[in-house]
């Protein structure tokens, strides 16, 4: 009895919708402070991992050490990324004009420190491409230490 | 100022196809640490994390490339609708990873516990494979060394020469030493059935070391009194504690017997008390001695001077009768303090001994009283004051035959050798000397014997004349069953077959 009366309810909110007047209303720069808030989580649990790391002195073997880089790398691209965001939601620094491959950022003469940050932060990849090479480069010495003495990793068997 | 969005472009194209590449390289390397360790949970976590890396990588620079390629060939408007989802999708990776590596220090945590309990239950596991390998040789072992332990202890108990006990809680002694066994004079058959108050003389002692155990878990240096089967009484030193088990409980008992110390202790205080009055005897004798003497010599001037049949004559007589009764007991309380001079010389006691009784045994014979004599002529020629021993004999038998109140006695008179003492022993069965009396005996003056029959000064006589030989007088005596005394002497140096 009770599921018929609650498929009879959902059946009503589907064939006879009103205005939700209740919820909230997201406006458009909620998707741009998601982003720049899920940056900083990124950050953060980044900088705890490298605590962790650091607090079991983990950063003694040459795997964990790698993996630390790592997340240290991550904290950069990060704060790359969140900087090319702020700037890219503010006007008249620069103007950025697409021409197939060979588009130009014409910087306004009054901010040109901004704008030049704006150019070298755009090339984020110098910090994120390390980040995973790290990564990986700390997995493979985690793997090739497998059949060695395990202490080297920091784990005991 | 212009700058060119290309290098911006090859970067971004160039960085992403290498993020898409080492994510999946990363993956790789994360599979085959797990496969090495399928459960280990750190592995596990680390290829989650891989996971989450390579999809952030994906998602980013697949929006990366698509956006190039749309823009540059012209499709402005499809990219504009693309990228709201590529950017949520892109947020909603960042999340996830941020959210996976948030996890590590929970990861890590579990996984040395994991470590922690693997390799507690490994030793387990060794231990019980060993314990299962080596059960026979660890209970032979152990067995092994149990019985040393057990014999070691055994033989404590069983060679200790104090009694050790075993009770439990109703009293009843489980288990005693041979030395307890000879101390109560009790058969190994009575052990088990018999209780440890039996041991006491005085039942309130018996309830006081009860109770003190029970109250305070053990007790220590209680002097006692035991009581043997035969009724002898031994000093005895207990100490005890309560050894509680589960579901039993016992007693166990150290018993010293001091008696021989306690006897020991008395004798030293006899001594010692002669000693004293010995200094005091010889003190006053010889101030009595000299003005004895003025009064016994001018009375027997006066006595010349004086006619026989007057009654002054008389009366004199008298004085000089008594004078020489104390100048007697002067000369004894002079003897017992060893004052008066010893003439020693090498001889053979038992001619000393014969000499008494044979001017004594006609007299003896007439009230049945009979002397035997019983003696050990190995018994070397030793330095003797001859007179003054015979004097000893003399007081020893005179006493004996006056304990003899019945119609007939038995004097004897033994005489024994041993390595590097002689002992004689002079016993009767007259009527004993009470318990009470035995510690004054050899006291000057101490006397049992009606007024006028005897001065008191026998016994203290012959105790300085022994021990002016360097012996020892002991007497053992029971009420009723009669007397012994008993004389100790060394041996010295240079006595033999002269």
């Amino acid at each position: 009895m009770k599921r018929i009366a609650l498929l009879v309810t959902i059946l009503c909110f589907i064939l006879w919708p009103l205005t939700a007047l209740c919820t909230q209303v997201h406006s458009q720069p909620e998707g741009l402070y998601g982003h720049q808030l899920a940056h900083l989580f990124f950050i953060v649990s980044m900088i705890i991992l490298v605590y962790w790391l650091r607090v079991m002195k983990l950063i003694r073997y040459k795997g964990w050490r790698y993996i630390n880089y790592s997340a240290l790398f991550f904290v950069l691209w990060n704060i790359d990324a969140m900087l090319v965001h702020f700037l890219d939601g503010t006007n008249g620094i620069f103007i950025v004009t697409h021409k197939g491959w060979e588009g130009t950022i014409t910087i306004s003469a009054q901010n040109k420190v901004e704008a030049v940050l704006y150019y070298m932060a755009k090339l984020d990849h110098v910090f994120c491409v390390p980040a995973i090479i790290f990564l990986y480069l700390g997995l493979r010495a985690l793997t090739q230490q497998m059949g060695n003495d395990t202490a080297l990793r920091g784990i005991q068997k | 100022m212009t700058l060119p969005v290309l290098p911006i472009w090859i970067v971004d194209l160039y960085g992403s196809v290498f993020m898409i590449i080492f994510s999946f390289l990363c993956i790789r390397q994360a599979k085959k640490l797990r496969a090495n360790d399928p459960n280990n949970v750190v592995w596990i976590y680390l290829l989650w994390f891989s996971y989450g890396l390579a999809g952030f990588a994906i998602s980013r620079s697949v929006g990366h490339i698509v956006k190039r390629v749309l823009i540059t060939t012209g499709h402005n408007d499809i990219w504009l609708l693309l990228r709201p989802y590529s950017g949520s999708v892109n947020t909603i990776m960042f999340v996830i990873v941020s959210s996976i590596t948030l996890f590590f220090e929970r990861v890590w945590n579990i996984y040395q516990r994991i470590i922690a309990d693997q390799k507690a239950l490994q030793e387990a596991h060794n231990q019980l494979l060993y314990l299962n390998r080596h059960l026979e040789e660890l209970v032979a072992e152990r067995t092994r060394d149990l019985a040393i332990s057990e014999k070691k202890y055994r033989r404590l108990f069983e060679m200790s020469r104090d009694m050790i006990a075993i009770v439990d809680a109703d009293g009843i002694v489980l288990n005693m030493n041979p030395a307890g066994l000879e101390l109560l004079g009790w058969k190994p058959e009575d052990v088990g059935e018999k209780s440890f108050r039996n041991c006491f003389y005085k039942p309130e002692q018996w309830q006081q070391v009860w109770g003190d155990l029970l109250k305070y878990g053990e007790v220590r240096d209680i002097e006692c009194i035991f009581i043997n089967t035969d009724s002898t009484q031994r000093n005895v030193l207990l100490s005890g504690y309560v050894e509680a088990q589960p579901g039993k409980t016992f007693y166990h008992f150290w018993v010293k017997d001091i008696s021989r110390r306690k006897d020991m202790e008395r004798k030293l205080i006899q001594a010692d008390k002669l000693a004293s009055l010995g200094q005091l005897a010889a003190g006053v004798a010889h101030e009595i001695n000299n003005p004895l003497g003025i009064i016994l010599g001018y009375t027997q001037l006066l006595l010349r001077q004086i006619p026989e049949i007057s009654e002054a004559h008389e009366d004199l007589k008298v004085i000089e009768k008594h004078a020489r009764n104390c100048k007697v007991i002067v000369e004894d309380l002079l003897k017992f303090a060893r004052s008066a001079p010893t003439r020693k010389g090498r001889a053979d006691i038992h001619s000393a001994i014969e000499e008494v009784t044979s001017v004594l045994r006609h007299q003896f014979a007439l009230d049945n009283v009979v002397i035997e004599e019983e003696f050990d002529r190995t018994i070397p020629k030793m330095d003797w004051d001859m007179n003054k021993m015979k004097q000893v004999f003399m007081n020893l038998l005179i006493n004996a035959k006056q304990s003899i109140q019945g119609n007939s006695g038995i004097i004897r008179v033994e005489t024994k050798r041993h390595s590097n003492h002689i002992v004689i022993k002079v016993s009767d069965n007259g009527c004993g000397i009470p318990s009470e009396f035995l510690p004054k005996i050899f006291d000057p003056f101490f006397t049992t014997k009606p007024t006028g029959q005897g001065t008191g000064l026998g016994l203290s006589v012959s105790y300085g004349i022994v021990a002016e030989h360097g012996g020892t007088i002991s007497v053992e005596s029971e009420e009723g069953r009669g007397s012994v005394f008993i004389m100790t002497f060394p041996i010295k140096d240079g006595s033999g077959e002269k």
